[in-house]
């Protein structure tokens, strides 16, 4: 909705100009241009073209251990179904620890609860750091509401082997 | 000392959260066997620790923060559902000699947890 009045906004200031091109004479006299073309040479080049960005879910990972994400992260993502949690997805991180993409978008992107279990004992003992048996954390459940799947939902993770925090990034 | 605790933060306010509900679970197997409920006290700590010396095990622990209940309380509008709601935090005992204090800072968009002492 915010996006539609930004837009009507717009489409009014771009109104008033018009109005205002009307009444100032043409110099060279040729044929006043039509309403579109003026609109698109009144329009400032700062105000961006809005187009509804459509909802989507991606992941960050960094690994705060080594400063970078330097191997590959496994994340099961499931949804909260009748009580349980429901495996819709897998993946392995790209570059950086980051989703390769969107995990869903538009409209393969629900509203509901999410849970993303970062595979993170696997991580650390693929890359050899030396941790006690069991490790302090392993497997580390994420989960999130999307409450309006229209929005962009990414869910950024700080991890190391002894801590972890998430929060939802842009 | 050895043994778990924990101790919540609300760190929008800067306070303790106080009041909060901790659901406190062991890895039986494959199935998590709820040990017992627990809410925090005006310190955001629990008036006992939520795993004695005595009684700690090498083993899987799972402390399930009830954070939208919490900011709800406290007059917090959240989305439906909210984005932060019950946060499973699993961690693992590999020495029962040592402490393992694992706290929980939330807000209700972001919470963090790590081995503290």
């Amino acid at each position: 909705m915010k996006i539609d009045s930004f837009n009507r906004r717009n489409f009014l200031a771009a109104g008033s100009l018009l109005s205002a091109a009307a009444l100032i004479p043409n110099r060279a006299g040729a044929a006043v241009a039509g309403p579109t073309a003026i609109a698109q040479s009144a329009t400032p080049p700062a105000v961006p073209q809005v187009a509804a960005p459509p909802g989507r879910l991606t992941f960050h990972g960094i690994d705060t251990y080594h400063g970078a994400t330097i191997g590959t992260l496994r994340v099961d993502i499931s949804m909260l179904e009748g009580g349980s949690y429901r495996l819709v997805k897998s993946f392995n991180t790209a570059m950086n620890g980051r989703s390769d993409g969107a995990l869903f978008e538009g409209a393969t992107f629900k509203p509901g609860r999410y849970e993303m279990v970062m595979h993170v004992g696997d991580y650390y003992e693929a890359l050899g750091t030396k941790l006690p048996t069991p490790t302090f954390i392993s497997r580390v459940p994420l989960r999130f509401g999307v409450a309006d799947a229209r929005e962009r939902y990414h869910i950024a993770v700080l991890f190391g082997p002894w801590s972890y925090s998430y929060y939802r990034g842009s | 000392m050895a043994g778990i605790t924990t101790h919540v933060l609300n760190t929008v306010t800067g306070q303790p959260g106080s009041g909060m509900r901790i659901d406190f679970s062991v890895l039986d197997g494959d199935t998590w066997h709820l040990v017992k409920s627990v809410r925090t006290n005006s310190d955001g700590r629990t008036d006992e620790m939520i795993l004695k010396p005595e009684e700690t095990r090498v083993g899987q622990y799972e402390l399930l923060f009830h954070v939208d209940e919490y900011f709800a309380r406290q007059g917090v509008a959240l989305p439906d559902p909210p984005f932060i709601e019950k946060v499973p935090v699993r961690f693992a005992v590999f020495d029962p000699k040592q402490h393992y204090h694992v706290p929980m800072l939330a807000t209700s968009w972001s919470c963090a947890t790590y081995r503290g002492s």
